[in-house]
């Protein structure tokens, strides 16, 4: 029975990788959903007598992933949400038995001290433990992540609820990320209560399908909607009131990666001192640093930049069709999350709210 | 022909009046009831301004006189022919234009950020406006404004160049009319096949430039020389102005220009900017100078894929990105970004291809410096604070269809001329899908919430240009009104 079980689960890790891989879902919040319902039935399946074992088998899958889709943050982010939880429930368990166990650290001296006797005291208390404190463990934490899917699912209507904050009636708003639905739900909440209108960049050439369909939602619900090339940036950024962005996602220090263009829109906004935000769940967070900005950025089909039957010109010119931008922490006012605005210095904190600083690292 | 009529009246511009009049002429309709009602319009018309409104009146009514009898017997029969079949499809085409019309006010109700520009539509109804009187325009007028119009000739040097060259052909088939002087009436002819000339796209600086030069010239010419004198004089003296102020303005700004490319460097340029290509080609073919050239391009005119074909088959080493990863290339080390320009304000502004702030704003922030190659004559004494105020439009279908849908419109009819039938189903099928999805947007013009905007130019900020070089030497963007002053009293 278990071993089927167990089968039948890395049957399903196995075809998530391969869609990671594959670049099969689409979109940061279908990852994330994705991510989160896999997490779920790892946990229900898995069997540990020590919850480090529990958190070494989720670090190793979340490794996994990560490798699948390197670029794709929101996948890790999820996990190390999880680690997280796992260690807070499972510190709230023990904290009654082993508060003693476990002092504060008073004294600097005591940073220099090895860990390795609580290590190897630990795992012997904890086979003491029940079977049934087992089972209430493993219940509260997939009541968690039930949680946490909630949240994610229901991400949009946190960010929606302050669009009338942000938007004065009659002001133009530029978006440079007509793939963002975040964006668009975000301007169709605001729609209800102001007149504003709204230029969207086209994303040539990676883009322009998502675009097209962009606008015509907006305009579907009479908010004038006006398609702009991607040059147009700095020719209309004077009449613009505010920029709307839609992150992929979003790094400790208030850095962003988003579609490519964002960094030159945002740059051009700043050169105007027109306020940017960022909209972004707070499964976008990422506890990482972006020491390599370079490695960030995902390159695309070169073919989308000149197609392939102009023979002639793609054999002797080099072409590069970037995916993603990555936009210093600078270029951005506020970030816009499901629990509220934020100033990108104040992002780290956020970050630490919701990730433990040993799982930033699971390899 | 009386359809139209209504169409000119409702849209009265200044630029139509005297349109209108000479269409007065032309019919040879009452000009004494004409003249009065103009008198009403503005009765604060000076004596002087009066009797120059009247002379015109009667130039311009001998003129048309003449054009009647005797220079339609002049031109060729095939001119003739080219003449009818333009009138046909001007014609043909203007059910279509009306219905563009009526289009032009529906989408006058939206308000827009550009809305105050002149559309392509707006230019067409001039057209028709005009086409009365285009038994006066000369055939190889019609035929520039159909390539400008087409932007198979585009940037402003090719454009200016290309007037000139046509205005050497037009000046050549000129016959004065009896009663008048080549000085008097010549201008005044150029001046109607300018009118034409701007319904295809406005004017650029170079040709306003070159048009106020020759027009200068004309004046100046003394009444005792006779025709063909004169128009000898004349036709050798646009000679001199193309070579001079066009060619060899280009190559002095190829030599100085050359100075900043050494081997190995990396520039950045965007678009197509003739004087450009010829600095790159001038240093790879003749100086041997290896270099890369980074060609920046954007949607919907792909000027730099020009560039970037006529670079490569001579060799160079060319990278072609798009203007959304901008970020990306800037990466590199990047030793030069050379812009082409429209035009240079004299308040220091570079008024060129919509997309060529973004890459000198970008370029500032990193501390590449940003060189303007721009010959003299594209200076302008405008001033100009942002690009929406004043711009030109160009066509927003260009950005609902791609390059690539209209090429599978293309290969779907090869499919189907070569009756492929398994490979044209799916192939229909993909059509289907995608002109469905083309046909969502392309009725854009009917949702009052829709709008979208294509200009061609923006406007660079003094402070991203580190020099602009001329024929008359490199300087700081400060330095374009004292340009202008020594220019203008050199001509």
């Amino acid at each position: 029975m278990s071993s089927s079980q167990t089968k039948d689960i890395n049957f399903q890790i196995d075809s998530f990788v391969e869609k990671l891989k594959r670049r099969q879902i689409n979109g940061s919040y279908h990852v994330a959903l994705e991510t989160c319902q896999l997490l779920m039935k790892v946990v229900s399946v898995a069997k540990w007598n020590h919850i480090d074992q529990l958190i070494q088998h989720i670090r190793q899958l979340g490794l996994r992933l990560e490798k699948a889709q390197p670029r794709e943050f929101s996948c890790g982010n999820v996990i190390r949400r999880v680690l997280a939880i796992i260690r807070d429930e499972a510190f709230e368990n023990e904290g009654n038995n082993n508060e003693l166990n476990a002092p504060m650290i008073s004294s600097m001296f005591s940073l220099l001290s090895t860990n390795d006797k609580k290590s190897n005291i630990q795992p012997l208390i904890n086979s003491n433990t029940k079977s049934n404190k087992y089972h209430d463990l493993k219940s509260i934490i997939i009541q968690s992540i039930r949680d946490l899917i909630d949240e994610i699912s229901s991400i949009d209507e946190g960010i929606e609820g302050m669009s009338a904050d942000l938007i004065h009636d009659n002001e133009i708003l530029l978006t440079p990320t007509p793939d963002s639905q975040t964006v668009l739900k975000f301007l169709l909440k605001a729609r209800q209560k102001r007149k504003f209108t709204v230029l969207v960049t086209e994303n040539y050439p990676n883009g322009v399908e998502k675009a097209h369909e962009f606008i015509k939602e907006l305009s579907k619900a009479k908010i004038d909607t006006v398609l702009i090339p991607d040059s147009h940036v700095f020719a209309v950024m004077s009449r613009v009131g505010k920029v709307i962005v839609g992150a992929r996602s979003v790094f400790a220090n208030g850095g962003t990666v988003s579609t490519a263009g964002v960094a030159s829109v945002c740059e051009c906004a700043k050169e105007y001192k027109t306020p940017v935000f960022s909209v972004a769940g707070l499964y976008k967070l990422s506890p990482t640093y972006p020491f390599d900005i370079e490695n960030l950025v995902e390159i695309g089909n070169s073919g989308k930049v000149i197609k392939f039957s102009e023979s002639q010109l793609v054999h002797n010119t080099g072409l590069t069709n970037p995916l993603f931008d990555y936009i210093s922490p600078e270029n951005i006012d506020i970030y816009i999350t499901n629990i509220g605005g934020f100033a990108p210095s104040f992002i780290y904190r956020i970050v630490l709210d919701n990730y433990k600083t040993e799982d930033v690292d699971l390899s | 022909m009386t359809e139209t009529k209504p169409i000119s009246n409702t849209s009265d511009s200044s630029k139509n009046k005297s349109v209108e009049k000479l269409d007065s002429g032309s019919s040879n309709t009452t000009t004494s009831s004409s003249s009065p009602n103009t008198d009403n319009d503005k009765p604060k018309l000076t004596n002087k301004e009066l009797k120059e409104l009247k002379k015109q009146e009667k130039l311009a009514k001998r003129a048309a006189k003449k054009e009647n009898a005797g220079i339609v017997s002049q031109i060729t029969p095939q001119q003739i022919e080219q003449n009818k079949n333009k009138k046909n499809q001007q014609s043909q085409s203007q059910s279509s234009l009306q219905q563009q019309h009526s289009i032009v006010k529906k989408i006058e109700k939206k308000n827009s950020l550009f809305s105050h520009l002149e559309t392509k539509e707006h230019r067409n109804e001039l057209s028709i406006s005009q086409s009365q009187i285009i038994n006066q325009i000369h055939p190889s007028i019609i035929s520039l404004t159909l390539k400008i119009s087409s932007y198979s000739i585009v940037g402003s040097i090719p454009r200016c160049k290309a007037m000139l060259e046509t205005f050497i052909k037009v000046i050549n088939d000129y016959k004065t009319p009896q009663g008048t002087t080549l000085t008097r009436n010549l201008t005044n002819y150029l001046s109607i096949q300018i009118d034409y000339l701007k319904t295809s796209r406005p004017l650029s600086v170079s040709m306003g430039n070159a048009i106020r030069w020759l027009k200068q010239q004309i004046s100046i010419i003394s009444i005792d020389l006779n025709d063909k004198d004169a128009k000898d004089e004349l036709i050798s003296q646009i000679k001199d102005f193309i070579k001079e102020k066009i060619e060899y303005s280009g190559k002095v700004i190829i030599e100085s220009t050359s100075n900043h490319i050494s081997n190995g460097s990396k520039i950045l340029t965007f678009g197509n900017s003739q004087v450009l290509k010829e600095i790159f080609l001038h240093n790879h073919l003749v100086l041997h100078k290896k270099f890369q050239v980074i060609i920046v391009d954007s949607n919907p005119l792909f000027e730099g894929k020009q560039l970037a074909k006529e670079l490569s088959s001579n060799g160079l080493n060319i990278k072609y990105v798009l203007i959304n990863s901008l970020s990306t290339i800037f990466q590199d080390s990047i030793d030069f970004v050379f812009l082409g320009a429209h035009s240079m304000l004299s308040n220091g502004f570079l008024y060129s291809r919509v997309g060529s702030a973004l890459i000198a704003m970008k370029a500032k922030n990193r501390n590449v410096p940003v060189l303007v190659c721009c010959e003299s004559i594209k200076f302008s004494d405008k001033v100009q604070l942002d690009s929406v105020t004043l711009n030109e439009l160009s066509d927003s279908n260009l950005l609902i269809n791609n390059g690539q849908k209209r090429q599978n419109i293309s290969l779907d009819k090869f499919v189907q001329n070569h009756e492929i039938k398994p490979i044209q189903s799916t192939k229909d099928k993909k059509e289907k899908d995608d002109s469905s999805k083309v046909e969502d947007l392309s009725n854009w013009r009917n949702n009052q919430y829709l709008n979208i905007v294509n200009v061609m130019y923006d406007l660079t900020p003094p402070d991203f240009i580190e020099k602009i070089i001329t024929e008359v030497g490199a300087l700081p963007p400060s330095s374009v009104p004292v340009i202008l002053r020594e220019y203008k009293s050199s001509t």
